[in-house]
């Protein structure tokens, strides 16, 4: 089995504060992988140093056998990996379609020349584009009715899909969901699982997972890692996690690792 | 029904203004406008799908329009002109208020019945009614004695530049303070290789073409070192720009360079300094021959034309994988970079298109009063472009386009007008002391904010609010957020 993701040594320093500490990590090719710890783990920072938000200050990424060191976001986009926020970053002023053909851009060819003429091909890229747009609103679940609402005056779950079929829009071999169900409902939330798995399924495309809820993390993933400030401290099955003692101890603090321990066998989940 | 009252009230203040400010068959005018105003902001604010109810829609807001032109018309002839000492003829305020009447109602109904069509004939539909009236303009100018002419010129001129700037900051998001240096430099680019300064003395059909490609040179030029900066940074750098193009201008008439010690040329004069460029060519066509400055009609059709053009090119890049990235950029830079968009090159051809009209704008202003000078490019062009832009409706083309029309109109007619108007009724009460105020001059800085004030606080969306456009300016977006 390959990885489609690979980062060694992986370092983002803030001033004095190391948000991202020598991190390795892979990202088995077709897998649902989970990226797990308490707040202000360095999570988020993890994905903003892999797609290019941030340059890394030491360590190497490799995507698909190639580096991403010093890559733009676009040209990190261009090279397969599509991304959603954790606090929702729609373009609020544009239409759910809109957000979605934007997603499009890296794939689409239309030049300033091509769209004043209005040429046969600009106008036929445009049409697909459109009706694809369509097509992945459906996919995510957004209402059709809904289409050519303001992205910014959807309810908010409709927001989160809609963060997802505009990553899905940038054609990604690896997508990174950063807390997708964060303020979802339980209802919300094992629809937002299912739609998770069919992307993987039916699209064959890697998914790279933020998420605090640990009921969907343990259902959902094939391999878990793990971070503590900064650091990682565990990585395996999600099965392996669950009774890992220094995941519980970063997630409950010491003292309450022992008890918290015999709880989580019980419960089967470590918070 | 408060709503529509209040939304017709803009264009029934503009028919009441004309008709007041602008004496005679003046009014016939007023009412024209009060009702096309009216006709497309009353169906903008409460979309009509029922023939029958549009009907009356559009009486009701032609009702209004009317009815206060009618009031202007009066108060006029029989409140002022008497003051004034001009005659009162009765016939012709007859004539005045039955033609504005009819002017109004006519168009406003028609507009709004236009606006129940589907789109693609809706637009065929306000195309046709707009198309009327812009078409005939000249000869209803010449029939009315209304005199506008000479001025509505230079309005379209504005126009066709508040369109270019609404790219850049309507569109793309970038608080651009400094868009008039642009005009400067598509002005002296056609005046330099399209008149004697050089020995060039190109066509101006030719020199346009240079003027919209040096000004798009210039945009990326300029744009480029403002490429990280956001929000405020971004004002500020352009703003500087606005200020040093004229300056260089003014200075760049005795050039010289050397290589080491070589002069390779000394003391050029490559922008006629402070005196400008005298004179530029005029436009040549067949059967009309070479436009001249005592018959504004070829003019105007010229500029119109230009606009016109200007504003289907501007649609589709609007509605194109461009535009959407624009618009991304606008709303969310960080974001937009996330989702594939060079966030370099979209910005730098947001300021070359955008500098490109200008440019156009420019040269034809140039050939227009046939010299051009450096003051012609101050600040406050750059102000008066953002103030268009910002009335109508961030974003949105008609709205620009009304915005931009009621603020060069409030600066070039209804102003000097007023003005007029106020001189004479001040000699007519023999007061000698406020007789050396000049209103149009003193007050109309004062009179230009104080509309611009009240417009924001009764309707900070601008006139034609587009569902899609952003309410503010962009400046408060330079905070970053990265999760
Ligand atoms: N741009 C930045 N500048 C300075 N410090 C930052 C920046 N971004 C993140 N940090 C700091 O880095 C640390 C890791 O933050 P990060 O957002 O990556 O955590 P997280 O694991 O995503 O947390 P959460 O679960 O709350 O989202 C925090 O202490 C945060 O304050
Ligand atoms: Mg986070």
């Amino acid at each position: 089995m390959t990885n489609i993701l690979e980062t060694r040594g992986l370092t983002k320093r803030f001033g004095g504060l190391t948000a991202v500490d020598s991190v390795d990590f892979s990202v088995a090719t077709g897998s649902i992988t989970s990226l797990i710890g308490p707040n202000g783990a360095g999570k988020t920072t993890f994905f903003n140093t892999v797609t290019g938000l941030y340059t890394p200050t030491s360590g190497t990424i490799a995507f698909a056998g190639r580096s991403l060191v010093g890559l733009k976001p676009h040209e990190v986009t261009a090279a397969g990996i599509g991304r959603t926020f954790q606090n929702i970053r729609l373009f609020g002023n544009m239409t759910a379609v809109e957000n979605v053909m934007v997603g499009m851009h890296s794939r689409m060819h239309a030049n300033v020349l091509g769209i004043l003429v209005h040429s046969a091909r600009v106008q036929h890229e445009e049409a697909t584009a459109r009706a694809k747009a369509h097509a992945l609103l459906d996919a995510v679940g957004l209402p059709a009715q809904r289409a050519d609402d303001l992205s910014k005056n959807l309810p908010y779950g409709d927001q989160r899909r809609l963060e997802i079929a505009r990553a899905l829009a940038t054609d990604p071999q690896l997508l990174l969901l950063d807390e997708p169900t964060a303020g979802m409902n339980p209802h919300e939330t094992a629809e937002l699982t299912q739609l998770i798995r069919r992307i993987r399924d039916e699209r064959a495309i890697t998914i790279l997972l933020i998420e605090h809820d640990m009921k969907l993390v343990m259902e959902i993933s094939e391999s878990i890692t793990v971070l503590d400030r900064g650091a990682k401290i565990a990585a395996g099955l999600p099965k392996d996690i669950r009774s890992n003692e220094q995941v519980i101890e970063a997630y409950l603090g010491r003292g309450a690792a022992s008890m918290a321990h015999a709880n989580a066998r019980n419960t089967g989940e470590p918070t | 029904m408060q709503i529509r009252i209040r939304t017709s009230m803009i264009g029934a203040a503009f028919g009441f203004a004309i008709a007041l400010i602008s004496g005679g068959f003046a009014g016939i005018f007023a009412g024209l406008v009060a009702g096309l105003i009216s006709g497309y902001v009353v169906p903008q604010a409460e979309p009509l799908t029922d023939k029958r109810r549009a009907v009356g829609q559009g009486m009701i807001a032609a009702l209004v329009g009317s009815v206060m032109t009618i009031l202007g018309i009066v108060l006029r002839n029989m409140g002022i002109d008497p003051i004034i000492g001009e005659p009162l003829n009765i016939l012709a305020v007859g004539i005045a208020i039955i033609g504005a009447t009819i002017l109004c109602v006519l168009v406003c109904v028609v507009m709004c019945v236009v606006r129940t069509e589907p789109p693609a004939r809706e637009r065929i539909g306000m195309a046709i009614v707009v198309g009327i009236i812009l078409v005939t303009y000249p000869w209803l100018d010449q029939f009315l004695n209304l005199r506008f002419m000479n001025e509505v010129i230079p309005v379209l001129v504005f126009l066709l530049m508040a369109l270019g700037l609404n790219i850049v900051v309507g569109y793309a998001g970038l608080l651009d303070l400094g868009y008039a240096a642009f005009f400067a430099i598509g002005a002296y680019a056609a005046a330099m290789v399209s008149s004697p300064h050089f020995g060039l003395s190109l066509s101006f059909w030719l020199a346009i073409w240079v003027a919209a490609a040096t000004a798009a040179i210039f945009g990326l030029i300029l744009g480029s070192p403002t490429l990280p900066l956001r929000g405020d940074y971004l004002a500020i750098v352009t703003l500087g720009f606005g200020e040093i193009v004229p300056i260089a201008i003014k200075n760049l008439d005795k050039v010289s360079l050397s290589i080491w010690n070589y002069p390779l040329f000394v003391d050029v004069d490559l922008t006629g300094g402070t005196k400008g460029i005298n004179p530029i060519n005029r436009p040549w066509l067949p059967i009309i021959g070479e436009f001249s400055p005592s018959n504004p009609i070829p003019w105007y059709f010229l500029i119109l034309g230009i606009m016109l053009i200007s504003i289907f090119f501007i649609s589709r890049l609007r509605n194109s994988r461009l535009g959407r990235a624009w618009t991304a950029l606008r709303e969310d830079e960080l974001a937009a970079g996330a989702m594939g968009i060079n966030t370099v090159n979209v910005k730098l051809l947001a300021f070359a298109i955008g500098a490109t009209f200008s440019g156009l704008a420019g040269a034809f202003y140039g050939a227009y009063i046939s010299a051009i000078f450096p003051e012609s490019f101050r600040f406050d062009v750059s102000v008066m472009l953002l103030c268009m832009v910002i009335l109508g409706g961030l974003g949105n083309m008609s709205g620009v386009i009304l915005g931009g029309i009621i603020i060069q109109f409030a600066d070039r007619l209804f102003l000097p007008q007023m003005s007029n108007v106020v001189q004479k009724l001040i000699v007519a009460s023999g007061n000698e002391s406020l007789r050396d105020i000049n209103f149009a001059s003193d007050f109309r800085l004062l009179l230009f904010g104080l509309t611009l004030v009240l417009m924001m606080v009764l309707r900070p969306q601008g006139l034609v609010p587009s569902n899609g456009a952003p309410r503010v300016l962009p400046v408060a977006a330079g905070e970053a957020r990265h999760d």
